[in-house]
């Protein structure tokens, strides 16, 4: 019997003996990414030194620290959260990496998707690290142990694979796909193991759509996602890795928790209805519903592709008067490209609002809603408050989609612009 | 050190799946520190007299996939602050679980249980034995077991304490 990518990966870093799924393992991560937030780095940081007397961590080129919420600062209480973030990472000599982007996608872009790694995070969004063959994990709080030790506790995750198969329609975007896995599996269908994703379809889908579907890998229950590397992930990490190891795949004959297959020719546009991600159906039962504003950005959005496709369905056409548009590009390399190829013109003369990267779109910090609002978004989730009053909706889609209920300023089917 | 094994009455079921937690003391109060402030709004679209009727020691019981969406800290800080000593459920979400047992919240996860209760039965739950056994019509359930970090993060109180402890005896 053969070992899922995540028994192999997890057997090189807690000692070298091959572990199962459902094995209590001492892991150590090759990094530890996290992004500044109040009550999590401020309280990492004074524990470290308070609770257990360490004042530095052994080996800092494993940690990450991102500066991505709170960008810009609205409070002076925020910028001193920063100001301590920026102390602590010169007195440890650990790397920060402020205002480049949304920690998930930069770490993407600085090479710690890693194929063959193990990283950790306290947030589970790091999943999308997976598309390239990383194991990334969110532990939440327990992400403490990762500050304080060496080796992370964890019980190696049992692995779901899902095979895509089939080909994508146009105005059908790798979000869908994700939205329809939850949809067709249920949202509690991979809880506590990894959601391993192949299958013919993927020759099809770009790394961006990948880190899309791996991101949101959480609301199936699972604990990460991964995609066995191939010539397409390879082709973006070959010479960017940050450190030198070699890659994992599930082998053929792996002991899978189940094995599932999703057909994608026939997937339409999906809509996420409020209040909760497993809400999924399809857009065209959802045309009209009148929306005042639109979020193209988050962790698992604002890539190129998907401003690519915004900016072909908004060109030459208007957002309508009275709508929010929100284009918010992931990261500061994904703007530079977004604006040399003409994008970032095309939607703003047509009446889109964008900024420099920053997570605060997604929860509500800025761009905030009132009540009885409704937002069409491509962020991470749709729960009551998440974008600002509890009593305002979040209805998830893909770009397209957005793109399309701008200018109508309602839900609207994308592919009649397409 | 073992784990008090728990015992109380099943002080609500909350039947549905995936049930978000955050709705125990509201969404729009997820900002709120003060733990009296919490206190006094959980369950409040549930039972407004539920502060009053519960005692120290009582249960909560869940549904599967008990947690999902995006699980704050403050509702499950209101209930144990209300003397609820932990939650019973089909199943919970890794998120949840695993936020909420670094908090030194117990978490059984037990299939079955939601067809074995009702409100106000005695439920105790033997930790060595891996039981629950609601005393007042004698079912008895398997749960699944802890894993041993969870367990000894159970037994030491959270997250921090079961840190020190492991380091303690790795020094020893």
């Amino acid at each position: 019997m053969g070992y899922t990518l995540a028994e192999k990966v997890l057997a090189r870093v807690s000692g070298g003996t091959p572990v199962r799924a459902g094995d209590e393992v001492m892991a150590k991560p090759d990094f530890v990414i996290v992004y500044d937030f109040p009550g999590y780095t401020d309280v990492i940081f004074r524990q470290m030194k308070e609770d257990f007397g360490i004042h530095k961590v052994a080996e800092p080129d494993r940690y990450a620290i991102f500066i991505d919420h709170m960008v810009p600062t609205a409070t002076p209480k925020e910028e001193e959260l920063h100001i301590q973030t920026r102390n602590w990472c010169a007195e440890q000599g650990v790397p920060l990496y402020e205002r480049r982007g949304i920690g998930h996608q930069v770490s993407v872009e600085l090479g710690y998707a890693t194929p063959g790694a193990f990283a950790v995070h306290f947030d589970g969004h790091i999943s999308q690290l997976g598309a390239f063959g990383t194991l990334a994990i969110g532990l939440r709080r327990n992400i403490l142990e990762a500050f304080v030790r060496e080796r992370v506790s964890l019980k190696v995750p049992h692995t779901t694979r899902i095979n895509l198969n089939g080909a994508l329609q146009p105005g059908v975007m790798a979000r869908d796909v994700f939205h329809h896995i939850v949809r067709v599996l249920g949202p509690s269908s991979c809880r506590f193991q990894v959601m391993e994703v192949g299958g013919p379809a993927l020759a099809g889908i770009s790394m961006e759509g990948r880190q899309t579907i791996c991101g949101l890998a959480m609301f199936t229950g699972a604990v990460t996602a991964v995609i066995n590397p191939d010539a397409i992930s390879r082709a973006y990490t070959d010479g960017r890795s940050r450190i030198a190891l070699a890659e994992e795949s599930s082998d053929p004959d792996a002991n899978y928790a189940a094995v599932h297959d999703i057909d994608l020719t026939t997937l339409e546009p999906i809509i996420v209805l409020p209040p909760n991600p497993a809400n999924t159906r399809n857009l065209s039962d959802h045309i009209g519903i009148e929306v005042q504003s639109g979020y193209l950005g988050s962790c698992a959005s604002g890539r190129l592709e998907e401003l690519r496709i915004a900016a072909q369905i908004l060109k030459g056409r208007r957002v309508k008067d009275g709508f929010s548009l929100h284009v918010i590009p992931t990261s500061q390399d994904i703007m530079a490209k977004a604006a040399a190829e003409g994008i970032i013109s095309t939607l703003v003369e047509a009446g889109a609002f964008t900024s420099s990267p920053s997570c605060d779109y997604c929860f509500g910090r800025i761009a905030t809603m009132s009540p009885g609002q409704k937002a069409v978004s491509t962020g991470t989730l749709n729960v009551p408050g998440r974008m600002g009053s509890p009593d305002s909706e979040i209805f998830l889609m893909n770009a397209a989609a957005v793109a399309a209920a701008a200018i109508e300023g309602r839900i609207a089917d994308p592919r009649k612009y397409l | 050190m073992a784990l008090d094994n728990l015992q109380g009455r099943v002080a609500w079921i909350f039947d549905e799946e995936n049930y978000d937690v955050d709705l125990i003391v509201g969404v729009k109060n997820m900002k709120i520190t003060d733990i009296n402030e919490l206190a006094g709004l959980a369950m409040q679209e549930y039972d407004p007299e539920f502060a009053k009727v519960i005692r120290k020691g009582d249960v909560i019981v869940g549904g599967a996939n008990f947690g999902y969406g995006h699980p704050h800290y403050p509702s499950l800080r209101a209930m144990r602050h209300l003397g609820i000593a932990g939650i019973i459920a089909e199943s919970f979400s890794p998120g949840f679980w695993r936020g909420e047992i670094s908090m030194g919240t117990p978490l059984v996860s037990c299939p079955g249980i939601l067809g074995a209760v009702s409100r106000w039965d005695e439920v105790v739950v033997d930790w060595a034995g891996g039981t629950v056994t609601n005393r007042t019509n004698g079912k008895v359930l398997a749960f699944e077991p802890l894993a041993s970090a969870d367990r000894i993060m159970l037994e030491t109180g959270g997250l921090v304490p079961y840190l020190k402890s492991q380091m303690q005896t790795a020094n020893a």
